[in-house]
């Protein structure tokens, strides 16, 4: 009997380890020393640009590898006029490696430029700043001035939001019911919002090799698997504890929110970082306004609970303070590259709050998802979000 | 939350790495700013590099070729140009470039011969694609290296015809594509002297060229003599009180024009060189594609003096100089 099972066993792993020996196989045959098979012409050395900043008297690029080969980078340009400087640690670059190029120039501010970088084939690549601004430093001063804006885009409008919540208790089953799904028409608004913005980002400042989209539909995806997991869990735990499900729910609905929140806050403190003021402006006022939207978005599963204001105040800060941490972020040490990432993972928390309210309302309207109440709610909440959304 | 996502970002913010400190390079930029940094210098001007093509020794070497008197007592020049199209060469610090080249050089030697003289120029051409040899001038039709192709891979072809008019000629390859054929490198110049000579000179010769390095019909570097900024890092030396000769061809292909302009001094301007009396004292010509003149020009200072294009844009992308004016003691005769 025990033989038995040994061979099994033994059967078990060779089976499972001779399609690797076919798959090695295969490699060999398109890969191996004669195998004609696949010839893919030249490789191209490829570099990205990544970021541009002014500071005094001299404009430094990162740049980045982003092609299949290591390459040598000969020379720098400022606006295809061939300029002496110093590129730190080293010129050459292996695949992803990145560099600083520092390009000793008298810049004018608001001025826009183009810096290229050309490499040991004599290709070019180039960036196009639109207006030169000098770099932000990181003073405690503008740190404070960035807390501020992030007070206000973020923690302020959420908090006024959830005034409604007295108004939100007051009303009977199926107007809650219409809140709940008011609350998933907004958040399903956002998710898509925060998936637009993080293709817009990498579309316009990541290079192909991240393959963007991909890179947004992977991490929204591992973000909404991974709380998801971790949401049950916690919904699980809410039975046992003080935690009631409702609360369980709202600080799940925070915690989406407050990714978002991030990627607006970096949103802001990158326009402020490349000085374009008058867009800074007008996406704070944009984003408050918006913001207090989330705020009814996180009262709504509370309205059936006692004692909430001090729950309230935290979610709301949970919700609105990454605010500040993204224009921190977003001002002094933007990469594209994170706030894409940021934004994927901020969709992918906001699409698994969605789900989790959505299978309250279905357990509370007895596995109904279709009542009048349900369909108006989510219909107004993205209305709702389209037109605060139009003012950014 | 906020914590790991905080560790998150400065994950990917500075995912560069820190490296270890490497001792201090400086640098001097075009404006005379110092400048220092723990990396590498990108400088096609400070930088010692390793160009194969050597612009000191193009810049005053002339080929009067094999020479000989004929029965009739003229004089038979024979040459031997090869043209090859697989050279890779660093045509500024760090940047390869395939050239086309005649005798392995861009641009080709310098052809010189007196009017009147019988020239045979044995043609092979050991490159994979067809090339010829047109010379500008006067010579019967079928010496003209357009019709005439000559295959790659060992085509001969011997152009014979007599030496004229006197002046400054380009000659190029003359296949289709042909600004493919010329901005690859297929040029050089022939010089044609008259009868009665001219005066001693410091002489030298000056390609005005240019170098599209990602083909994209625009140039990426230009140059006098093929190397980007170097007479700038390596000034040409020459006397005070004598007399300067610069053979100028422009070979710039995808612009419409190329210029030069002295600093500190003027010359007389002989448009291609076939006529003995200057058409202008100036110290700024403009030159469509392989027109081409003679500069002369003497120094009554010594210092450094500039030349450069006056198209700036050429001059910043590596078309500039300098001739360093010496107080000297023997002046050459």
């Amino acid at each position: 009997m025990e033989l038995d099972n040994n061979k099994s066993k033994v059967k078990v792993v060779v089976s499972g380890i001779i399609p690797f020996f076919f798959i090695i196989l295969m490699m060999a045959y398109i890969f191996g020393p004669g195998a004609g098979l696949l010839d893919f012409g030249v490789a191209l050395p490829e570099i990205t640009i990544e970021k541009v900043d002014f500071i005094e008297s001299e404009i430094q690029a990162t740049i980045r590898n982003t092609g299949p080969i290591p390459v040598e980078i000969a020379m720098a340009d400022v606006n295809d006029r061939i300029q002496p400087s110093a590129i730190e640690p080293d010129r050459f670059l292996e695949r992803y490696e990145t560099a600083l190029v520092r390009i000793p120039f008298e810049w004018n501010e608001a001025e826009p430029y183009a810096i290229g970088i050309t490499v040991e084939d004599g290709t070019r690549f180039e960036k196009q700043i639109e207006a030169a601004a000098p770099a932000l430093e990181p003073t405690l001063d503008l740190a404070i001035f960035f807390a501020i804006i992030g007070t206000y885009v973020g923690i302020i409008p959420v908090m006024i939001g959830l005034l409604w919540l007295p108004f939100i208790k007051k009303i009977n089953k199926s107007k809650y019911h219409f809140f709940l799904a008011l609350t998933v028409g907004l958040l399903l608004f956002l998710g898509i919002d925060s998936i637009e913005e993080a293709i817009e980002v990498s579309k316009e400042n990541l290079a192909d090799v991240f393959n963007g989209i991909l890179l947004v539909a992977t991490v929204t995806a591992l973000s909404f698997l991974g709380l998801y997991y971790a949401g049950e869990k916690l919904l699980k735990k809410s039975e046992s504890s003080r935690l009631t499900k409702p609360v369980a729910i709202a600080l799940m609905i925070s915690i989406g929110i407050g990714l978002h929140n991030f990627g607006e806050g970096l949103a802001i403190g990158a326009a402020v970082g490349i000085g374009s003021i008058a867009f800074s402006t007008f996406l704070i006022v944009g984003f408050a306004l918006h913001n207090t939207t989330e705020g009814i978005a996180i009262a709504a599963p509370m309205s059936r609970e006692r004692k909430v204001i001090g729950k309230l105040a935290i979610m709301g800060m949970i919700a609105g303070s990454p605010a500040i941490f993204g224009a921190w972020v977003g001002g002094f040490v933007y990469s594209p590259f994170s706030s894409v990432v940021f934004l994927s993972i901020g969709a992918g928390a906001i699409f698994q709050v969605i789900i989790i309210i959505l299978n309250m309302i279905r357990v509370e309207c007895n596995n109904n998802l279709s009542s009048a109440a349900v369909v108006s709610g989510i219909s107004v909440g993205m209305v709702v979000m389209y037109l605060t959304g139009i003012l950014i | 939350m906020i914590p790991v996502f905080m560790i998150f970002a400065f994950y990917f913010i500075f995912s560069e790495g820190i490296s270890a400190q490497q001792e201090d390079q400086t640098f001097v930029t075009h404006t005379g700013a110092v400048v220092k940094t723990s990396g590498e210098v990108l400088d096609p001007v400070y930088q010692v590099s390793e160009v194969e093509f050597d612009p000191d020794k193009y810049l005053r070497e002339f080929n009067y070729g094999r020479v000989s008197t004929l029965e009739n007592g003229q004089t038979l020049r024979e040459f031997t140009i090869i043209a090859e199209d697989d050279r890779v060469q660093e045509i500024s610090p760090g940047v390869f470039y395939n050239v086309w080249t005649f005798n392995g050089t861009v641009p080709g030697p310098t052809l010189r011969a007196t009017e009147g003289d019988l020239l045979k120029i044995n043609f092979i051409n050991n490159g994979s694609k067809e090339h010829t040899m047109h010379f500008h001038g006067i010579h019967p039709a079928e010496m003209d290296g357009v019709f005439e192709i000559v295959g790659g891979n060992g085509g001969r072809f011997t152009y014979e015809f007599e030496a004229g008019p006197a002046g400054v000629h380009p000659y190029h390859c003359h296949v289709m594509p042909l600004e493919e054929h010329i901005s690859h490198g297929l040029y050089g110049v022939f010089i044609v002297d008259p009868k009665e000579g001219r005066p001693a000179a410091d002489e030298m010769v000056m390609v005005l060229n240019g170098f599209d390095t990602d083909f994209d019909t625009e140039n990426n570097f230009y140059a006098a003599n093929t190397i980007p900024f170097y007479y700038q890092h390596h000034p040409i030396q020459i006397n005070k009180d004598e007399l300067i000769r610069v053979y100028v061809v422009n070979m710039v292909e995808f612009d419409p024009i190329n210029n030069l302009h002295l600093h500190g001094n003027l010359y007389q301007y002989y448009p291609t060189g076939t006529d003995i009396i200057p058409s202008e004292f100036t110290d700024m010509i403009t030159l469509s594609q392989t027109e081409r003149g003679i500069m002369e020009f003497k120094y009554q200072y010594p210092g450094k003096y500039l030349f450069h294009a006056h198209k700036v844009e050429f001059s910043e992308k590596g078309w500039v100089g300098i001739f360093l004016v010496k107080d000297n003691i023997g002046i050459k005769e």
